[in-house]
């Protein structure tokens, strides 16, 4: 299997007025196609920084990030964007859905910012309104969604465009937990269609659902159980 | 539906119409005040040029540099004006002399009036409604102000206590009503009464009349306002000849210049109150979103898309608020007009505000400028917005 994401040492170091925070220290993985990877641990263990740097939406202070092979250093901020943009997807604890857009909008904007055809972009919404089961929501907006309906969308969205690599920050913090089950079936389904994801969560259930599965604690990997 | 930039920034203000019909509202007020500024800048130097074109001279002759009235009289004016008319260049040319005069109405009060004489041939620069033109001595014409106040009608007679070069204890003299005219310069109420330089020196108490204190000359129309005037210093080099653009540029400098200040300064103002209130809502709309914003960038979106999602909706609440100002700045400005023109001495023909093309291009500019320049700080915020730390902020808030 290729290494879409290959993190050589990396460490994220917040300057702060008291002096420098190390949010994560020397973390070296590896995340291949098609793999299934939680990272857990105790909130400001770095577990989400960790993720954005994956992500490329935060850059290491040290160490090096591969992403494809390509060290995202080297990448300027647009070419970091169009990374993000047709690669990697995002599913966030809050949704962030744009509460002005339908559901079927939410999920062509990425699409459109790619400049998916119309044609194109509405065949593969409809495709990923049925995947997520909200074909029948498809023109409702987030305010009249619940919690896992919009969860349904960002995911959709963030499959938009068919990227390597789901990123996924407490996907279930905001759920209940028949819901967060239901969230947690869509995110197997995902990975088992072929995309590779990283979930941070302190869901233990929802951890233990992948098959590889890290913990951190000081912004270090403490341990990292595979099945 | 379009999900590009300005689609973006429409549902954005749609989302919010309160805020967004504020910031229109806003922008249409601020921006019909701009628009006023703008034609309040020019329009009195415009308005004048036109009523001057339209008395149909286009040259002023006097004897000085000081406007007329102002200064020393031309000698034998009448007899000058009609060698000037005998120039190829000139097709008319027609010598004037101002006085003024007192008239009585029936409810007692009395009306002050500007009597002024006429001498030489040619085209007039009056309009003829009733009546005739003045012919022989004793003849008047006024203008339809006097009509109206004193209930006068050609054939009526006319009696007027005369003021002529501070002379104002003459006896009272009374003239024919021929006409009733309307004269370029007069004002909503002013009294005008004109007659021949003859009857203008018996109202004075027999006094010689051949001095004027300025001839109007209309240059033919092969030889344009520059050959005449200065076929004219050639002719006459002691006098000082003004083409109406001369004149105008004078007043533009002199007094009207206020105008133009005034207008600089309230335009400035206002431009300033435009800034503030549109980067005040643009602001707050942008910190309201900044969790959606660090999401769209997270997927994908580039700097510079989200920079044009606020630009857009700068571009719209201004180009909305703009469009609705032109109007409502038209209608402002008719009001304001109707006011200023009350001020006594006015003419009735000058307009203080004029629609022009580049006032309203001027107002374009601006306001474009204005919507890039209230964009500046929301856009700072957009584009420098850490994505990470706003999504980490975002969950812990």
């Amino acid at each position: 299997m290729s290494a879409v994401i290959d993190a050589r040492n990396v460490s994220r170091v917040f300057t702060m007025p008291a002096g420098p925070v190390t949010a994560v220290a020397d973390v070296s993985l590896t995340i291949e196609a098609g793999d299934h990877t939680a990272i857990r641990g105790p909130s400001g263990c770095g577990k989400s920084t960790l993720l954005h740097m994956l992500g490329c939406v935060d850059t290491a202070s040290s160490g090096t990030l591969l992403f494809g092979g390509r060290d995202v250093a080297t990448l300027s901020d647009r070419e970091r964007s169009l990374l993000r943009l047709r690669q990697i997807g995002f599913v966030f604890q809050r949704f962030f859905l744009l509460p002005m857009l339908t559901a079927r909008e939410n999920i062509e904007l990425p699409q459109a910012e790619a400049s998916v055809s119309r044609a194109e972009r509405r065949a593969r919404t409809d495709e990923l309104l049925d995947y997520v089961g909200l074909s029948a929501r498809a023109d409702h907006r987030p305010s009249e969604l619940s919690g896992g309906e919009m969860q349904r969308v960002a995911i959709a969205r963030a499959l938009a465009n068919r990227p390597r690599l789901l990123l996924a920050d407490e996907p279930t913090g905001e759920l209940d937990r028949a819901t967060g089950d239901q969230i947690a079936e869509l995110l197997d389904r995902v990975n088992a269609d072929g995309t590779a994801i990283v979930i941070v969560t302190h869901d233990l259930a929802l951890a233990e659902r992948c098959r590889r599965v890290l913990t951190m604690r000081d912004g270090r990997v403490e341990s990292e159980v595979t099945r | 539906m379009t999900l590009g930039a300005l689609g973006f920034a429409w549902r954005s203000l749609r989302r919010q119409p309160a805020r967004a019909t504020l910031g229109i509202l806003g922008v249409a007020a601020v921006g019909a005040l701009l628009f006023d500024m703008l034609m309040l800048s020019n329009g009195l130097v415009l308005s004048m040029r036109d009523v001057l074109d339209r008395a149909g001279f286009d040259l002023r002759v006097t004897a000085t540099d000081a406007l007329p009235g102002q200064g020393p009289r031309l000698p034998r004016g009448v007899d000058t004006a009609q060698t000037l008319a005998a120039l190829p260049a000139v097709r008319s040319a027609i010598a004037l002399r101002f006085a003024s005069a007192t008239l009585d109405q029936s409810n007692g009060e009395s009306l002050d009036a500007s009597l002024q004489g006429i001498g030489g041939t040619g085209i007039r620069p009056w309009t003829l409604l009733t009546g005739r033109d003045v012919n022989g001595r004793g003849e008047a014409l006024i203008n339809e102000s006097t009509a109206r106040t004193l209930n006068l009608k050609p054939g009526s007679m006319l009696p007027l206590h005369p003021t002529c070069g501070g002379a104002s204890a003459l006896p009272v003299a009374t003239v024919v009503v021929v006409g009733v005219a309307t004269f370029p310069f007069d004002s909503l109420s002013s009294a005008t009464i004109v007659t021949s330089m003859e009857t203008l020196g018996q109202i004075c108490g027999n006094v010689d009349v051949a001095d004027a204190d300025l001839i109007m000359v209309a240059s033919s129309e092969s030889a344009g306002s520059q050959t005449a005037a200065e076929a004219i210093r050639n002719a006459v080099p002691e006098l000082q000849v003004l083409t109406n653009a001369q004149l105008v540029g004078r007043l533009e400098r002199g007094g009207f210049s206020y105008f133009r200040q005034i207008s600089t300064v309230l335009t400035t103002v206002t431009l300033a109150f435009a800034v503030l209130l549109i980067t005040v809502l643009l602001t707050v709309s942008v910190n309201q979103r900044l969790g959606d914003i660090a999401a769209l960038r997270a997927l994908g979106f580039t700097r510079g898309r989200v920079v044009a999602d606020v630009l857009s909706e700068s571009g719209l609440i201004v180009g909305i608020g703009g469009a609705l100002s032109i109007p409502l700045g038209l209608i402002l400005a008719l009001g304001l007009d109707g006011i200023l023109k009350r001020i006594p001495g006015i003419p009735s023909d000058v307009h203080f505000f004029v629609f022009e093309g580049r006032a309203l291009g001027l107002q374009v500019a601006l306001l474009a400028g204005t919507a890039l320049a209230a964009a500046l700080y929301p856009v700072s915020i957009v584009a420098r917005l850490p994505i990470a730390a706003t999504l980490r902020n975002e969950v812990v808030g």
